[in-house]
Order: C-alpha cells, then sequence, then structure tokens
C-alpha cells in the first residue's frame, strides 16, 4: 500500500567522475575476478562465468520472490551489481559520443535493461514482503537482520504511518485495553494480530550438489530425503530452508 | 487452508520464465563482423561471418531480428529426435524424457524469429506441440498420486511445465499435509486436550479470536 | 497468530456447531424467542463456532458435530465421494472439520476429511489442466471453497500460459526506463 511511493534508487550520478579518456578501461565489467586476470584459460572462464554477478543476481532473484519469508539481504552483490551497471551506463553513453554502430550500442543496452530488471525486480519483490509483514519483521530481530539499512528505515516507517492511522481512525474510539496495534486486547498473551510469513507452504527447488533433508521437525516422525544435483523438487519450505540459505538449493 | 498463500508473491510468470530461458546458450552463425560483446552478463563474440558461435538466446534472436545471423537448430529440436522423443513419452507409464529445461521457451523463441533456420519447422513444432501436450497429461496423473508428505520429486520436468502446476500443487500439497500430517495431528491433540482444562482454570486469559 | 486477517478463517468460525450445556448460564440471550434470558444445563444450543470454542475451553459446553458431517453425509462420501455436494453442506468443510476435530469426542472425522479430499481431489481436481472449461462447470458448484481455490489456481495458470504461447504481450522496456537517471 505505501509501496510505489518508496524508490530505493538505483542511482548514482556520478558519470561525470569518469573522465572521457577512462572509457576503454571502462569497458571490463567483471571488476572482481576478472580484472586482475584477463589471460585466464578458457576452462577457468567457463566455471568464472557460470557463477557471474549476473548469475548470482538471477539466483537471488528467483529465490525470494520463489520464498514466502524474506530472505538474508545480498547486499554485497547489489552493491557489485550497481557498480556494474554505472559503468556500462557511462559506457554507452561514451559509445553513442564515438558514434559507435547503434547496433551495437543497442545490443549493450539490451544486456543492461536485462540486468536492471533483476535488479529492480529483486528490490520490489522484497519490499512486498515487508509491507505485507511489516509487523513480524519488526518484532523479531532474527527477520530484522535480514533487511538493508534502507529496507529498515522503509519498514520502520511503514509500521510508524500504519499504526497512526490505525490508532486515528479506529483504534481512539475503542477502550484503552483494545488499542494496541498488535494485541487483540491487554489480556493476550501475545502478539496475535500479526500476520506470519506462511512458512508450511511448498516450494520448487532444485538442488546444486548432494543433499539430505529432514523432512519432518523434531518430535515428528523421521524420514529424509536424499537429492541429487539438479535434481528438481516440489518441498516443504521450512524443511528446504536452511539448504537455500547456505546455497545448497535454489527454488526456481 | 484457506486463503493461505499471496497470489502476489511467490508466482513466476510465463513471461519471467521465458526470461530466464533467454539466457540459455545457442549457437548462431553471423554473417558479419563484429568485436567482442563485454557485457555485464558475460562475453561473447567476437563474431566473423560463416564462424559458428554461442551466445545467450536473447543476444541471438536480436541480430536475428535485425538480420545479421542464421540459428543453429539445437540437436533436440530435430524430426528425428523429437518423433523418439515423443514415442517414449507416450509408451504407457513411461517417466518424462529428458528435455532441456526450457525446452518449452527455447522452441517457442526460436518457432517465433528463426523459422527460416530449422528444417521441417512445421512437423517440428507440431511435434513438440504434441510432446508438451502428453507431458501435461502425464503432469496430471503424477498430481493425482500426491499424498500428504514433505517433498515431492519432479524427474525430468521442465521449466515450464513446473511453473504451469506450480500455484495448484503447491495448495494441493498444503493441503494434503495438513490433512495427513504423520503424527503431528495425534500429538497436537494430546497436547491440547491436555492443556484446554487448566487454560480453563486461568481464564480470562484468551484471545478474542481464538488460534 | 498468522491468520487474524484471513476472510475465510472468520467465515469459518462462523459456522454453527450445536452445544450441550455443561452449566446453567444466567442472563444470556442466546435465543431471541426464548422467554428467558437464561440457559439451562442440558440444553441443546447452536452456536457459531468462535462462540462454542470460548465456551469450551471454560468446559461450560461439550461441542458435537454439525449436520455436515453426520451419517448421511459420511454413507454419501463412502459410496461416490466425488459426487457429493459438499459446498451446499459446508463450503468450508475440510477446514471447519479440522477446526473441530481436537474439540469433539469423535475421532473418526481426520480420516473422513482426509478420505474425502483425497478421492475428490485425485477425480474432481487434476484433470483440470487438460480438461474443457464445460466439463469442468458441470462439477464446479458441488465444489468447496477450497477446492474451487484448487481448481481456480489451475485454469488461471493454464490460462496465462496459453495467452504466453499464443503470443502475448513480451517483456517490452517501459518508456520510463532507460533513460539516465541523474536528470531525475
Amino acid at each position: 500500500m505505501f509501496l510505489f511511493t518508496a524508490r530505493f534508487s538505483l542511482t548514482a550520478s556520478e558519470t561525470e567522475t569518469f573522465s572521457d579518456g577512462l572509457s576503454v578501461e571502462r569497458k571490463r565489467v567483471k571488476p572482481i575476478l576478472m580484472a586482475s586476470n584477463s589471460d585466464m584459460g578458457s576452462a577457468d572462464f567457463e566455471s568464472l562465468s557460470s557463477t557471474s554477478d549476473v548469475e548470482l543476481l538471477k539466483r537471488a532473484w528467483r529465490n525470494e520472490k520463489a520464498a514466502p519469508e524474506i530472505l538474508p539481504y545480498e547486499g554485497d552483490l547489489v552493491e557489485r551489481a550497481k557498480g556494474q551497471i554505472e559503468l556500462v551506463e557511462g559506457n554507452i553513453e561514451d559509445y553513442v559520443e564515438n558514434g559507435m554502430d547503434p547496433l551495437v550500442v543497442s545490443l549493450y543496452q539490451m544486456d543492461l535493461d536485462r540486468t536492471q530488471f533483476l535488479l529492480r525486480s529483486y528490490l520490489r519483490v522484497r519490499l512486498l514482503k515487508i509491507e505485507k509483514f511489516m509487523f513480524h519483521t519488526l518484532k523479531s530481530e532474527e527477520a530484522e537482520s535480514r533487511l538493508s539499512e534502507q529496507e529498515k528505515v522503509f519498514a520502520t516507517k511503514c509500521v510508524a504511518d500504519l499504526a497512526k492511522h490505525f490508532e486515528e481512525s479506529v483504534l481512539i474510539k475503542l477502550r484503552e485495553s483494545y488499542r494496541s496495534v498488535l494485541k487483540q486486547s491487554l489480556i493476550s498473551e501475545e502478539d496475535d494480530m500479526v500476520p506470519e510469513p506462511h512458512l508450511d507452504t511448498f516450494v520448487v527447488s532444485r538442488s546444486n550438489s548432494h543433499v539430505t533433508l529432514n523432512l519432518y521437525e523434531e518430535g515428528e516422525s523421521h524420514q529424509i530425503v536424499e537429492m541429487y544435483r539438479g535434481d528438481v523438487y516440489f518441498i516443504r519450505y521450512k524443511v528446504a530452508k536452511g539448504a537455500i540459505e547456505s546455497g545448497k538449493v535454489d527454488l526456481i | 487452508m484457506a486463503g493461505q498463500t499471496d497470489p502476489h508473491i511467490s508466482l513466476f510468470s510465463p513471461e519471467e520464465v521465458e526470461f530466464m530461458g533467454e539466457d540459455e546458450l545457442v549457437e548462431i552463425v553471423p554473417n558479419m563482423n563484429m568485436e567482442p560483446l563485454n557485457f555485464i552478463a558475460g562475453d561473447f563474440g567476437r563474431f566473423v561471418p560463416q564462424i559458428p558461435t554461442q551466445v545467450p538466446l536473447w543476444l541471438a534472436v536480436a541480430l536475428k531480428r535485425r538480420g545479421k545471423c542464421t540459428f543453429r537448430p539445437p540437436q533436440w529440436l530435430s524430426v528425428d529426435n523429437l518423433t523418439q522423443i515423443l514415442e517414449a513419452e507416450r509408451e504407457p507409464q513411461s517417466k518424462f524424457q529428458p528435455l532441456p529445461f526450457s525446452y518449452v521457451e527455447i522452441a517457442r523463441l526460436l518457432f517465433d524469429h528463426a523459422r527460416d533456420d530449422i528444417p521441417d519447422m512445421y512437423m517440428v513444432r507440431s511435434l513438440v506441440e504434441d510432446i508438451r501436450d502428453v507431458r501435461l497429461h502425464k503432469l496430471e496423473n503424477n498430481l493425482g498420486s500426491f499424498q500428504g508428505t514433505s517433498a515431492v520429486k519432479m524427474d525430468n520436468v521442465s521449466a515450464m511445465e513446473v511453473n504451469l502446476v506450480r500455484p495448484f500443487a503447491r495448495r494441493a500439497l498444503e493441503a494434503f499435509y495438513k490433512h495427513d500430517k504423520p503424527e503431528a495431528d495425534t500429538a497436537d491433540r494430546d497436547t491440547r486436550s491436555s492443556r484446554q482444562p487448566r487454560e480453563a482454570n486461568n481464564e480470562p486469559r484468551r484471545p478474542l479470536r481464538q488460534r | 497468530m498468522a491468520k487474524y486477517y484471513d476472510i475465510d478463517d472468520i467465515l469459518i468460525e462462523e459456522e454453527f456447531a450445536p452445544v450441550i450445556f455443561h452449566k446453567p448460564v444466567n442472563g444470556v440471550t442466546i435465543d431471541p424467542s426464548a422467554e428467558t434470558s437464561c440457559v439451562e444445563q442440558g440444553a441443546k444450543v447452536e452456536l457459531p463456532f468462535w462462540l462454542a470454542h470460548e465456551l469450551h475451553l471454560r468446559q461450560a459446553v461439550s461441542i458435537n458435530l454439525p449436520a455436515c458431517f453426520d451419517q448421511k453425509t459420511r454413507l454419501e462420501i463412502q459410496a461416490d465421494a466425488a459426487c457429493v455436494d459438499l459446498r451446499s453442506r459446508c463450503p468450508y468443510f475440510y477446514e471447519f472439520g479440522c477446526k473441530l476435530q481436537p474439540l469433539v469426542t469423535d475421532r473418526t472425522i481426520g480420516i473422513l476429511l482426509s478420505t474425502a479430499f483425497k478421492i475428490r481431489y485425485k477425480e474432481r481436481l487434476t484433470k483440470v489442466f487438460t480438461a474443457t472449461h464445460l466439463t469442468a462447470s458441470k462439477f464446479l458448484p458441488f465444489l468447496t471453497k477450497e477446492e474451487t481455490n484448487l481448481y481456480e489456481a489451475a485454469h488461471l495458470s493454464m490460462t496465462t500460459f496459453r495467452k504466453w504461447r499464443t503470443g502475448g504481450p513480451r517483456f517490452q522496456r517501459a518508456s520510463i526506463l532507460g533513460r539516465k537517471r541523474k536528470e531525475s
């Protein structure tokens, strides 16, 4: 409900910090691994390119979209992706100025658009979840630790706005013991009006390696499933949660 | 069960599935010279006329649309291979045949943009559609064998197929899990029935809407 | 509580269940047409589930199974579960049953719910992806709310898939994107 007013700007207006003479350098957009090692063999290249930042971003986006709760924020990855996006934006400007073949420019633009889509969609899905479970997110330290600093600000502001709205429109008219935003009444033992993510839902997973998962929680019947690399499963989220966060299993 | 999952979270549209499939590598034969492209998504090229090279599907389509290359259709996308697959899929009790994880998306993009590069295009297209239909019926049979469990393996089911049944299968599995949860039912009942009378004496400590 | 704002969950608790009062209760009007405002011990009354549940917690009443789980329905489900009109009996047949299960003495309700769901699911719901809408529309009025949700989930994803396959609009760059953002 507050989503579209909030905007996580990816802007970094520092195009001007690059002088024109650097445009050749800027073409390389793999700052971390490639820059220091540009003459590596093709096998190395394969293994690196299979975990390029775009692949990682795609994985983060898919996991975030598919998981019922908010996942830990991929801060480093987002920063790297933003950096690359800025570089390419700068490059494209130079290409246009230098009169490069419009076809080539449009191809670079498409590559840029695809990465930007992933990043934007990733951040938006997170905002959607933060809004939906804002009270839950802020009262659980564990959940809050998954947010970025900007997201925490957003969540705090959402909670404050919504609570204020509830208070002014309804709660002020109720008896004192019914004025909580989180509890039905003063005698409620817990915060019983706080929507929480539904963790018993099922997700589609694909494993990256051999994983053994226990299908039920403590005290329930003991049953395990062995997943091999590439196996696709419908699986209860709670069961796969740990494996998703450790990267052994991807959601698709 | 009712109202369990937010429909706007945890769903992928077919377009989003296609977007992911567009990163699959395909082989093209350029008809122009072009320097290597150093993309965020990786480096591709150089492009030399008549020299085949591997690029992501989206790039291949973009070049093809501008008349800059022809496609080398993937091996699996041939009349012979597809006929075999279709026959195998039709065998009673058969498993899903291995196909590329994005075969539905790849096939559609090639049919849309590279029809002149695919030998026997119409035959190939109708084979792919038949295969998809047979597999959809098989998927339904699989769904019919669901029961209360926490994990169901989907062997060789493709990205688009799994996405197609996802909203349904998820709800169904949640329902089965709720009804068939092993032991938890009885355990839950015992703790609850032994707990409730005690709670009763502590009244009034209760929420307005009981969970 | 995950479902506090869940409209279905609220409606489920509005369903009526028969109770027997264990103690007399004064000063309440449960039946507006009654002459006195008290309920006697042993009185049999139909109450909405949320109220019955509260009274049960206070050991004031015991809850019996409502008519939608009566012997007649059970026999029909045993005979041909797929053809029973569950919606007219209770649109929240399964969910209501699950809520009642821990509160009633009848221990067979769990198995009744799970058998009914299994059979109806297999026979009525799993063919949704390939069946024509017309075939489906015949049994739609018999489905419970959750069964309808399942049907609609499948139907909707089939529709969006067909739309995509026959060439719906592709991802295109919104005109607002791709412009330099530093100007904004």
